[in-house]
């Protein structure tokens, strides 16, 4: 019986199926965020969970990360190889990330591990599962005439979890991607992400350093077994080990075929300093270089175009410096209307929500966005102060709109405006013995929701459109 | 055994001639078979001339009743016009129809009143239906304008089927006259019910003044509604012939009288304590005009309604007609 590896596997399903639970149903989405050293250094949570590292070692990595959990399942048939220097690669990422934060610009959600899982979750995983489930319904339902007991629960599900809504996100492939190519790693070795690339990693490891949880080997044959199998390839040929990159998979504690291998606290025999992980004129080097992508700062500033940000987002700058792309709004928004940018706003603004009406609105009587976002991008708001954001301000085309350009009958904008005394007004007219309302924006008034643009009937073009 | 360091070459594999083209067959036949698999599952689509007259007639035209318990003045009224048994039979299939369109409280009156509702939920089970649908295709998110109405709270309370109407599961409008509606999509369990029981809210309307009973169905329509805009009149007169609902019960216990049909704030509401009941939509309608002071003719729909004779809509109709009015 391997009961500590069961218990590992255990905690790692029971960790990823409680991440995509709060994704999923609850609006409680920002806890996990609040448990990371790399998003929230100052926060109570993540202090304890640094607090623990120092203790036990790296076991948020082997037995917590959602995404080291994925890893896991993709690298189970892989080759174990050896990577050798390259893990030095992440304290570059993460020094990286430091210098930058520095410097005032946060590029911590390209490489933090819980962001680009939770991401995944919110843009493509279900996205596609809720599809998914509403297609096989909808066959078993219309083409095999299941009615009845079947439809009823289907109604229930749409009601509840499956939502009235199946979100789509036009760009979701590219976060599909990324995710892809970082779990993909793992073919070539096992947990290739964990060992060279995760900055996570890197901050726990530096702890872990000094961690008093050691691994002891009693009267080692050198059958080398261990070394060969450890999945961090911490484990030297001497059958000494590295303490910062041991994530506590416990598997070499079993792999020993003399089970002479011991997790244990110390005592008499507290094993050697382990060797630095990253020297003094790495980091000189490290320094060096960051600077360089200094030069390329400010170049694009021209060429930004504003977007329709969430709802009580005063700062462009301060937004795109809190946000961490973890997708928590967009998956909450009822309507689906916030979407990932992605070039539109320049680099620095990859991945940022914004608002396109086209797909869904600003709902008026919601905060959700506010509540759920984990760095306070998006500020925390009452719905009595939420009411008041403006979000931008609608303008007519009145070579598209129906009553400007064709004497149709139409306002629909009017019609759903949700601003009690109406942010868009109408002119009456009478042609050809018929009375024609046409609609104008009172911009004093308009909030900038976007239902306007959103219910408007033309297309391809919308003829009433929010600017930002 | 020795270590294997990553920069030692990855295992490489080879492809030969017949295997890509083999490999090319099995994606094209895949893709043939998917498709047809998606046109079998997704791609029927049926016409529908509309639901079958039964004409069933109350004691009166109309039953206008006053009071100050919107759910008493419902069971009462509906009394006044001859019980609703008249109107449900023993184990069948009743589709109420209220307006659930926006994001609204009770209080703010975007909505119909949930007592109205929950009043024939209960007198419909009463008279032995054995299934009551209620749904709407709501303007603002489903979920937030079902709870926030009230109404999916107290239907479920009651027993009935509250749910979001799938777009997939419609039929084509069908017309043996020509009709701007003709092949609009409408959802399949408006047409598949035994009684049509249609439930608005008397509130203003900022294209067609007010909207009532006919204004209602627009609820049972998918597809761009907004292009129903165009020539409203026409088309909710055609809309009505097409459903032809076998009861109205138009709730005008606190009315919305300016920046409708989403309002929102509490001065525009005032409280009229009113109920009306009636079988013809159209004089419903023309009922529920006059009493809000405008005249009957000035409604696109009501006029077009007369026109292609759906119902009766004149003043002299209503002058005619026989109205019941009760106080509770």
């Amino acid at each position: 019986m391997k009961k500590l590896i069961l218990a590992r596997k255990l905690s790692q399903v029971l960790f990823l199926s409680l991440f995509i639970y709060l994704l999923w149903l609850t609006p409680h989405t920002a806890a996990f965020f609040k448990i990371d050293p790399l998003i929230s250094i100052f926060s109570l949570f993540s202090l304890i969970m640094l607090g623990a590292a120092l203790i036990i070692g790296r076991f948020f990595c082997g037995w917590v990360c959602p995404l080291g959990t994925i890893i896991d399942a993709c690298g189970i048939k892989a080759k174990n190889r050896d990577t050798g220097f390259l893990r030095k690669v992440k304290y570059y990422v993460l020094g990286v990330i430091v210098i930058f934060a520095f410097l005032g610009i946060q590029i911590a959600w390209i490489f933090d591990p819980l962001v680009i899982t939770a991401r995944f979750i919110s843009l493509n995983f279900i996205p596609s599962f809720t599809l998914a489930l509403d297609k096989l319904f909808i066959f078993l339902i219309k083409s095999l005439n299941f009615y009845a007991p079947l439809y009823d629960f289907y109604r229930m599900l749409k009601l509840s979890i499956l939502g009235t809504k199946i979100f789509y996100f036009p760009h979701s492939f590219i976060t599909l991607s990324f995710f892809v190519i970082i779990c993909g790693l793992a073919l070539i070795t096992k947990r290739f992400w964990c060992r060279i690339l995760c900055p996570l990693g890197a901050i726990y490891a530096l702890t872990a350093r000094f961690c008093l949880l050691r691994r002891h080997v009693d009267k080692c044959m050198h059958c080398m077994t261990c070394s060969i199998n450890c999945r961090m390839s911490a484990i030297k040929e001497d059958s000494s080990y590295r303490k910062e990159e041991c994530i506590l998979c416990m598997d070499c504690v079993y792999d020993c075929p003399d089970l002479a291998t011991k997790f244990s606290w110390p005592g008499k025999n507290t094993g050697r300093r382990t060797e630095g992980s990253i020297s003094r004129k790495d980091f000189l080097f490290l320094i060096a270089s960051s600077f360089l992508f200094l030069g390329f700062k400010g170049k694009e500033e021209g060429l930004k175009k504003k977007l329709i940000r969430p709802p009580g987002v005063k700062n462009e700058h301060e937004f795109l410096n809190k946000c961490i792309r973890c997708g928590n709004c967009m998956k909450i928004c009822p309507t689906n209307g916030l979407q990932p940018a992605i070039f539109e706003s320049g680099l620095i603004g990859i991945w940022a929500p914004h608002l396109v009406p086209e797909i869904g609105y600003c709902e008026y009587n919601c905060n959700l966005c506010g509540n759920v976002c984990p760095t306070g991008a998006i500020p925390k708001l009452s719905l009595a102060r939420k009411k008041e954001q403006k979000l931008g301000a609608a303008m007519i085309d009145k070579f598209i709109c129906l009553p400007w350009s064709q004497n149709k009958e139409c306002i629909v904008c009017e019609e759903h405006c949700p601003v009690a005394s109406k942010a868009i007004k109408t002119y009456e007219e009478v042609i050809a013995g018929k009375k024609i309302r046409k609609p104008y924006v009172d911009i004093s008034l308009c909030i900038g929701c976007g239902i306007c643009q959103n219910k408007c009937p033309t297309r391809p073009e919308r003829a009433i459109k929010v600017l930002p | 055994m020795n270590k294997v360091s990553i920069f030692e070459s990855l295992p490489k594999r080879k492809i030969s001639r017949k295997g890509f083209l083999k490999l090319c067959g099995i994606g094209a036949g895949s893709l043939a078979l998917n498709n047809a698999l998606v046109k079998f599952a997704f791609g029927q689509e049926e016409a529908s001339a509309g639901r079958t007259v039964k004409k069933i007639k109350g004691l009166h035209d109309l039953v206008v009743a006053k009071g100050d318990d919107p759910y008493v003045m419902t069971v009462k009224a509906i009394e006044a016009m001859g019980g609703i048994g008249k109107f449900v039979r023993k184990n069948s299939t009743v589709l109420i129809k209220p307006n659930i369109g926006w994001d609204r409280s009770p209080e703010q009156a975007g909505n119909t009143n949930p007592y109205v509702v929950g009043a024939l939920i209960d007198m419909c089970f009463n008279s032995g239906a054995k299934r009551v649908n209620i749904f709407d295709k709501t303007c603002n998110d489903t979920k937030r304008c079902y709870e926030n109405s009230g109404i999916e709270k107290i239907a479920r309370e009651k027993g009935a089927n509250v749910y979001a109407p799938d777009d997939w599961n419609v039929v084509k409008a069908k017309f043996n006259y020509e009709s701007p509606m003709e092949g609009w999509p409408i959802y399949r369990d408006a047409l598949e019910c035994d009684t049509f029981i249609n439930v608005p809210i008397l509130k203003h309307h900022s294209l067609t003044g007010l909207t009532i009973s006919m204004k209602n169905l627009m609820g049972i329509c998918s597809g761009n509604r907004g292009l129903m805009h165009f020539d409203i009149g026409t088309k909710l007169a055609h809309l009505t012939d097409f459903i032809k609902p076998d009861l109205n019960v138009i709730d005008a216990y606190r009315i919305l009288k300016r920046n409708g049909p989403s309002g929102g704030n509490l001065a525009d509401v005032v409280d009229m304590k009113t109920l009306i009941v009636g079988m013809d939509p159209v004089l419903c309608d023309a009922y529920s005009c006059v009493l809000m002071g405008q005249e009957p003719s000035s409604m696109s729909y009501i006029k077009q309604a007369v026109k292609y004779n759906i119902g009766k809509g004149d003043y002299t109709d209503i002058a005619k007609a026989d109205i019941l009015t009760i106080n509770v």
